[in-house]
C-alpha cells in the first residue's frame, strides 16, 4: 500500500482526489496548504505528493525546489496554470509530472503508476531495458529492434540512453540538452531535434504516430513507458 | 615596406565604394568644354541615345537644342520630361520640373547647363542644386557646363575675355562629379561653326560682347583653361588612387590660410587662394579675424563677409571664425598651430592717418617668420560684377556722423555766453566732455570727426580774436594740439571701452537668452510647453514670428497657411538642412527654417520687419536653439515613452491577474463536479438506469464545458495581446503527432490519415499554440463528419514555408462562409444555438477556428478554409520555416 500526499487548498478537489486514490487502494494523506504539507512529509513519509501550485501561504513553485534539496519523493503537479513555462519551470526544478485541472481521473492515475514505477527503479540500473520490441544492453552499449541490432552514434545512444533512464517521465529540452551535450543552454534546440529526428528513423518510429518517443509541444519528449 | 606605405583599407573602401556610389547616391557625369558650340550637348545626347538602345531608363529633363537639326534628330525617340510651368508676379515660366523627375526615378536623366540660373520662385535658385537633389536621390545625372562658369575660374575668364559671367558653379560640384568629359575642338573649327550659325548666342546679348568673347585669342586662352581644369582633375583622381594604395608622394604638405574681410579684394583673395591649392593639391581655409571693427561695420558689411565666407565654403576651403582683440598675433598663432604653411591676403596701402604705424599686412611680414606670405593689391580699375549686396567705404552710418557735429555745436552753445568770464582753457574740458559722449555712443570714426570740430570751433568761437581762425597769442598753438591729441586719445579709449561694454551686454543677453531659453524647456512638461518656451524666448528677442513643427505637425506659432512657407519647411523636414530666407534653397520664402537635429522637426523664424536679413551670429544662435529644442522633444518623448511603457505593463499585469484568477476560478468548480459525476458514474451499477443517463448526458455537457472554458480563456489572451509566441525550431510532424494522439480518444470510427509530400523543413513555431490549432481543426473536422467519415491531414512545403491541410470529407462549407467561419462565435449555416456545446462532439462552440486563426496570424502564417472539389472541406495554413545559419 502506498502513501499518497495531496498539498490542495480546495476541500471539494481533495475529496474528489481522496475518493479516487482510495479507490486504487492508496493511503491518502491531506494538506490544505504548504506548511501543513511539508509537515505531513516529514512525518509521515509518504510515497508520493500530489502538489497544488496556487497555495495560499506559499506559490507551488517554490515548494518544489526548497523539497528537492531534502527529499526524492515523486511529485506530480496539479495545476490550473496551462502555461508551458509553468510546466517547464516545475519540471526543471525537479517535478516528476505536471497535470492541468481539469483533468481525467483515468490519466492521473496513469502518471501516478509511472512516478511510483520511476521512483523505485531509480536505485537500481537495469543492465538490460526492454520495451515494444527495443532492447538497450546498457553495459554492452548495444541496441535492438525487434530483434535486429541497430547501429547509434554515440549522440544518438546518448540520448537513448537520457529516455531510457527516465521512461514515462517528461524531459524537458533543456534537460535533454544538459544529459547529452552537458549543455546548460536551450538555445541549441535545433540539433535536439536533428538528432531525436535521426534516432526515430533508426528505430523505425514515425512521428505522426510514435512508438517510442513522444512529443511534448512546448516542453520536451516523453518515452512511452 | 614601411608601415605607412601600406594601402590604407578604410580609403580604398572609400574610394570602391566612390566607384560603385550608384548604390546610394547617383553618379554625376559632366560634359566639360571651353566655349557654347563645341559639341557638349551633342556628345550627351549620342550618349544617352547608346544607353537607351541598351535599355536602360534614360529620360531627357532639359536639353537645349536651340533648333539645331543635328541635335534635334539625336532627340527623338528619346522619353522628354515634361516641363511646369511657374508663376512668378504674374508671369508664367516654363522650367524643369525637379519633381516630376525626382517622382519617376529614371536611371540617368540628361539634365543641359550646370550653371544655369533657375526661374524666381523655383524650389533651388541654381540648377546644379536641382542636380544635387537628384544625385541624392539616387538618380544618374548627364549635364554638360563652360569652364567659365566655373566659380574659381570666373574672374580669370573675365579678366581674359572682358565679358562676366553671372552664373556659376561652385568648385566642389564640378569636383566631387565621378566623371568629365572633356569636349573639344580648335578655335578655328569652333569659329567656322559660329560662322556657319551653328554656336547658339544668347539672344539679346550685345553683338559686341559676343563678338569679343568668339575671338580666336579668347577661344585658345578658354580651351587652354578647360583642358588645364580637366588635367587637374584627372590629376586628383590619380592622387585619391595613389593616396589610398600609400603612395602619397602628391602630398606637399602644404596648408594655405587665407585672411578675408568685408572689402571686394577678399573675393579675389578667396579665389585666387583656391587655385594655388588646387595646383599644389593643399588643403585650405579662409579665417575671419572677428575684431573690435566688426562691431562698427554696417549690417551691409557684416552680410559682405558672410558672403565671403559662403563662396570659401563653395570652393571647398574650410572656414574659421576668430573673436580676438589683437590682430596679427592672433592670426600666427591660428597659422603656426594648425600647420598652416601659407597666407594669403590683401596689401592695405600705407595711409597718412596711420602717421606711419605699420599696417596689418605689414605686422604679418614682419613676424610671419616661417610662413610664406602672398599679399594681393586691390586695384581701382578691378573689374568686378554689380555689388549683390552693396559696398560702403564708411563703415558706419552718416547720422553717426551727423551727431558727432550736434555734439560738437552743444558744447559750442554751452561755453558761449561764459566765455567773458572764464579762461578759454578750462573751456575745453566741455569740448572734451563732448568727445567722451560722442565716443561712448558712435565709435572711433565720429570721435576723431568731433575732436576735429571741436578744436576748430574752439579756435573760431573763444579765442580772440573771435570768428576767426587765426588767433593773436603764438601759445594757442600748443592748446590746440595738447587739446587735439587728448580728445583723439580719450575719444579712442573711450570708444573702445564702450565697445567691449556693449559686446560683453550683447554676449551676455545671448547668454541669458539661451540660459533661459533651455531652463524654460528643461522645465516644459510636453510638447505644448515646449513650443510656448520656444515661442516667449525668441518672439520679442528676435523681432521674429516664430513657429515650431514637429512630426509634420505645428505645436506653436500662427497656424501656417502659405504653400509657399509650408513647402520650404517640408523641405527642410525631408533634407534636414536649413533653408528658405536668404539661402540657397527656396530663398523666396519669408521665413528662416532651421531643422531640429536628431529629430523629425523644424524651427521657422519670420522676421517681423520683412526687409530685415538675419546676421550670421543671428544663424549661429538659431542653430543652437535648435538642438536645444531637439534635446527637449527628445525628452519629451522618452518621459512619454517610460509613461506609457509603465501604464502598459501595469495593464498588462493587471491583464494577467485577472486572467489567472478567472481561470481559476472557473477552472475549480469545473474540476469538482468532473471529479462528482465521474465518481457517481464508478457507482453505476447501484443506480437506476435513469440516473445514469442523466450522468452521462451531464458529463457530456461537461466536456463540452471545460473545453469551452479553455477556449474562452485562451481567446482571451489572443485578444488581449497576452499571447507570448515561444518560439523554437520543430518538425510539424512530430507536433501533428502530439495532436493526433491527444484527439484519439475522440475519433469514433472516423479514419485518420496522414499524407507527407517532400522534404518538410524544421518550422520556426510555438509548439504548444500550434499542436492546439491542429487539435481545433481535426475536432472540427470530426465534429462535421459522421462515423465513418475520413479525415486526412497532409504537409507540403516550398521555397521558405511549410504547409499544413486538414480535410474531410464531410458535407463541406456553406458556399461564401470560407472567410467567415474564422470569426468568433460564428457557427457553420447559421446554425445558432444557446447551448455551450453542441451535437456530436461537444465541439464547435465558435470559438476554435478563431483561436486557429489569432494564433496562425501571430505566426506570420496565412489560413483559410476551402470545399474540396470532391465535397468536404479543407483547412490549410502555412508556417514560416525554421532558418538557421548552421
Amino acid at each position: 500500500m502506498t502513501k499518497v500526499l495531496i498539498i490542495e487548498d480546495e476541500g471539494d478537489i481533495r475529496r474528489h482526489l481522496r475518493a479516487i486514490l482510495s479507490a486504487q487502494g492508496h493511503e491518502v494523506l491531506e494538506a490544505g496548504n504548504a506548511q501543513d504539507g511539508l509537515k505531513a512529509l516529514t512525518l509521515n513519509a509518504p510515497d508520493l505528493l500530489i502538489l497544488d501550485l496556487g497555495l495560499p501561504d506559499q506559490d507551488g513553485q517554490d515548494v518544489i525546489p526548497s523539497l528537492r534539496e531534502w527529499s526524492q519523493i515523486p511529485i506530480i503537479v496539479l495545476s490550473a496554470r496551462e502555461q508551458e513555462a509553468d510546466k517547464i519551470r516545475a519540471l526543471e526544478n525537479g517535478a516528476d509530472d505536471y497535470l492541468t485541472k481539469p483533468f481525467a481521473p483515468g490519466e492521473l492515475l496513469a502518471r501516478i503508476k509511472v512516478a511510483l514505477r520511476h521512483a523505485q527503479k531509480q536505485s537500481e540500473v537495469p543492465q538490460v531495458f526492454e520495451r515494444n520490441g527495443l532492447k538497450v544492453d546498457t553495459a554492452a552499449r548495444r541496441v535492438w529492434l525487434e530483434g535486429e541490432s541497430v547501429h547509434l552514434t554515440p549522440i544518438e545512444y546518448k540520448l537513448l540512453s537520457a529516455f531510457i533512464a527516465h521512461p514515462g517521465k517528461v524531459l524537458t529540452h533543456a534537460q535533454l540538452l544538459k544529459a547529452v551535450w552537458n549543455r546548460h543552454t536551450s538555445d541549441q534546440t535545433h540539433y535536439l531535434r536533428i538528432h531525436t529526428q535521426h534516432l526515430r528513423e533508426k528505430l523505425k518510429d514515425d512521428p505522426l504516430k510514435p512508438r517510442f518517443i513522444l512529443t511534448e509541444p512546448g516542453i520536451g519528449y516523453r518515452f512511452q513507458d | 615596406m614601411k608601415a605607412d606605405t601600406r594601402p590604407d583599407p578604410d580609403k580604398l573602401l572609400a574610394l570602391v565604394s566612390h566607384d560603385a556610389g550608384g548604390l546610394l547616391r547617383g553618379r554625376l557625369k559632366i560634359f566639360f568644354g571651353a566655349s557654347a558650340g563645341v559639341g557638349k550637348t551633342f556628345a550627351m545626347l549620342s550618349e544617352a541615345r547608346r544607353l537607351h538602345a541598351e535599355g536602360r531608363n534614360v529620360i531627357i529633363g532639359v536639353a537645349e537644342h536651340h533648333n539645331r537639326p543635328e541635335t534635334l534628330a539625336l532627340l527623338d525617340g528619346l522619353p522628354v520630361l515634361p516641363q511646369k510651368t511657374i508663376e512668378h508676379r504674374g508671369v508664367s515660366v516654363r522650367a524643369f520640373d525637379l519633381d516630376a523627375a525626382l517622382h519617376m526615378k529614371p536611371d540617368l536623366i540628361l539634365v543641359d547647363e550646370y550653371a544655369h540660373t533657375n526661374a524666381p520662385g523655383s524650389r533651388h535658385p541654381k540648377r546644379w542644386q536641382d542636380i544635387e537633389e537628384l544625385l541624392e536621390n539616387g538618380i544618374d545625372v548627364y549635364t554638360t557646363l563652360n569652364v567659365q562658369h566655373l566659380e574659381s575660374l570666373n574672374d580669370v575668364v573675365a579678366r581674359l575675355t572682358g565679358v562676366w559671367v553671372k552664373e556659376t558653379v561652385p568648385d566642389v560640384a564640378f569636383d566631387e562629379a565621378d566623371e568629365i568629359a572633356l569636349i573639344d575642338i580648335p578655335p578655328e573649327d569652333l569659329l567656322q561653326r559660329l560662322s556657319e550659325g551653328k554656336v547658339y548666342v544668347a539672344e539679346g546679348a550685345p553683338q559686341r560682347a559676343a563678338d569679343n568673347f568668339f575671338k580666336k585669342g579668347n577661344l585658345g586662352r578658354l580651351r587652354e583653361l578647360a583642358l588645364r581644369r580637366a588635367a587637374e582633375r584627372v590629376d586628383a583622381d590619380n592622387d585619391a588612387f595613389s593616396a589610398a594604395m600609400g603612395q602619397s608622394e602628391a602630398a606637399t604638405g602644404d596648408k594655405i590660410l587665407v585672411l578675408v574681410g568685408p572689402d571686394a579684394l577678399s573675393e579675389r583673395l578667396i579665389r585666387h587662394t583656391k587655385r594655388m591649392a588646387d595646383r599644389s593639391r593643399a588643403p585650405w581655409s579662409a579665417l575671419y579675424l572677428q575684431t573690435d571693427r566688426h562691431e562698427t561695420l554696417s549690417d551691409k558689411a557684416r552680410l559682405r563677409v558672410e558672403h565671403h565666407l559662403r563662396l570659401a565654403e563653395k570652393l571647398g576651403g574650410r572656414v574659421v571664425r576668430l573673436i580676438a582683440g589683437g590682430a596679427a598675433a592672433t592670426i600666427l598663432g591660428y597659422a603656426r598651430h594648425n600647420g598652416f604653411t601659407r597666407l594669403v591676403l590683401g596689401h592695405s596701402r600705407p595711409v597718412w592717418w596711420r602717421l606711419g604705424l605699420p599696417s596689418l599686412s605689414q605686422k604679418l611680414m614682419a613676424q610671419g617668420a616661417g610662413l610664406e606670405i602672398t599679399t594681393l593689391t586691390a586695384e581701382q580699375t578691378e573689374l568686378r560684377p554689380r555689388d549683390p549686396i552693396g559696398h560702403t567705404l564708411f563703415a558706419t552710418a552718416p547720422r553717426t556722423y551727423l551727431m558727432a557735429g550736434v555734439a560738437v555745436g552743444v558744447s559750442t552753445l554751452l561755453g558761449l555766453p561764459f566765455r567773458e568770464m572764464i579762461d578759454p582753457d578750462s573751456l575745453v574740458m566741455l569740448y572734451l566732455t563732448g568727445v567722451v559722449i560722442v565716443a561712448a555712443r558712435y565709435g572711433i570714426g565720429p570721435s576723431v570727426l568731433s575732436s576735429i570740430l571741436s578744436v576748430a570751433a574752439f579756435n573760431w568761437f573763444f579765442i580772440k580774436p573771435y570768428y576767426s581762425f587765426t588767433f593773436d597769442n603764438i601759445s594757442y598753438v600748443l592748446t590746440f594740439a595738447v587739446m587735439l591729441a587728448t580728445s583723439l586719445i580719450v575719444g579712442s579709449l573711450t570708444a573702445r571701452l564702450s565697445l567691449h561694454v556693449r559686446l560683453a551686454r550683447r554676449g551676455e543677453a545671448e547668454t541669458r537668452l539661451l540660459y533661459d531659453l533651455s531652463r524654460a524647456l528643461s522645465a516644459a512638461r510636453g510638447i505644448e510647453e515646449i513650443g510656448d518656451a520656444v515661442r516667449r524666448g525668441l518672439t520679442a528677442a528676435f523681432d521674429v514670428e516664430v513657429a515650431l513643427w514637429n512630426d509634420g505637425a505645428q505645436i506653436t506659432g500662427v497656424p501656417e497657411t502659405d504653400p509657399r512657407e509650408l513647402g520650404a519647411m517640408q523641405w527642410v523636414a525631408q533634407n534636414r538642412q536649413i533653408a528658405g530666407r536668404h539661402t540657397d534653397t527656396l530663398p523666396s520664402a519669408s521665413g528662416l527654417y532651421v531643422p531640429l537635429p536628431g529629430e523629425p522637426g523644424v524651427l521657422g523664424l519670420t522676421p517681423r520687419d520683412r526687409n530685415r536679413q538675419f546676421t550670421g551670429a543671428e544663424w549661429l544662435v538659431f542653430e543652437t536653439v535648435a538642438s536645444l529644442i531637439a534635446s527637449a522633444l527628445q525628452r519629451a518623448r522618452q518621459s512619454r515613452e517610460a509613461e506609457s511603457a509603465r501604464v502598459e505593463t501595469e495593464n498588462e499585469k493587471l491583464r494577467n491577474v485577472l486572467l489567472a484568477s478567472v481561470s481559476h476560478d472557473l477552472k475549480t468548480p469545473l474540476t469538482v463536479m468532473n471529479g462528482a459525476v465521474a465518481s457517481l458514474l464508478k457507482m453505476r451499477k447501484k443506480l437506476p438506469r435513469e440516473a445514469v443517463d442523466e450522468l452521462t448526458s451531464l458529463w457530456g455537457h461537461l466536456t463540452g464545458l471545460q473545453k469551452f472554458v479553455a477556449n474562452l480563456l485562451r481567446m482571451a489572451a489572443i485578444t488581449s495581446g497576452q499571447l507570448k509566441l515561444n518560439f523554437g525550431p520543430y518538425l510539424i510532424q512530430e507536433i501533428a503527432g502530439a495532436a493526433l494522439q491527444r484527439i484519439d480518444p475522440q475519433k469514433g470510427d472516423r479514419q485518420l490519415r496522414t499524407v507527407t509530400t517532400g522534404q518538410i523543413p524544421m518550422v520556426n513555431i510555438d509548439g504548444a499554440l500550434i499542436e492546439q490549432v491542429l487539435i481545433n481543426l481535426l475536432e472540427n473536422a470530426i465534429a462535421h463528419t459522421s462515423d465513418d467519415g475520413i479525415i486526412t491531414l497532409s504537409f507540403e512545403a516550398d521555397a521558405d514555408r511549410v504547409r499544413v491541410r486538414v480535410s474531410d470529407n464531410g458535407p463541406g462549407l456553406p458556399p461564401g462562409e470560407e472567410d467567415q467561419i474564422f470569426e468568433k462565435f460564428h457557427r457553420a449555416g447559421g446554425l445558432s444555438s444557446d447551448r455551450l456545446s453542441s451535437d456530436r462532439s461537444g465541439q464547435s462552440n465558435g470559438l476554435g477556428l478563431a483561436i486557429c486563426k489569432g494564433i496562425i496570424e501571430a505566426h506570420g502564417g496565412l489560413i483559410y478554409a476551402k470545399t474540396n472539389p470532391t465535397g468536404g472541406a479543407s483547412f490549410i495554413f502555412t508556417l514560416p520555416a525554421y532558418t538557421h545559419a548552421v
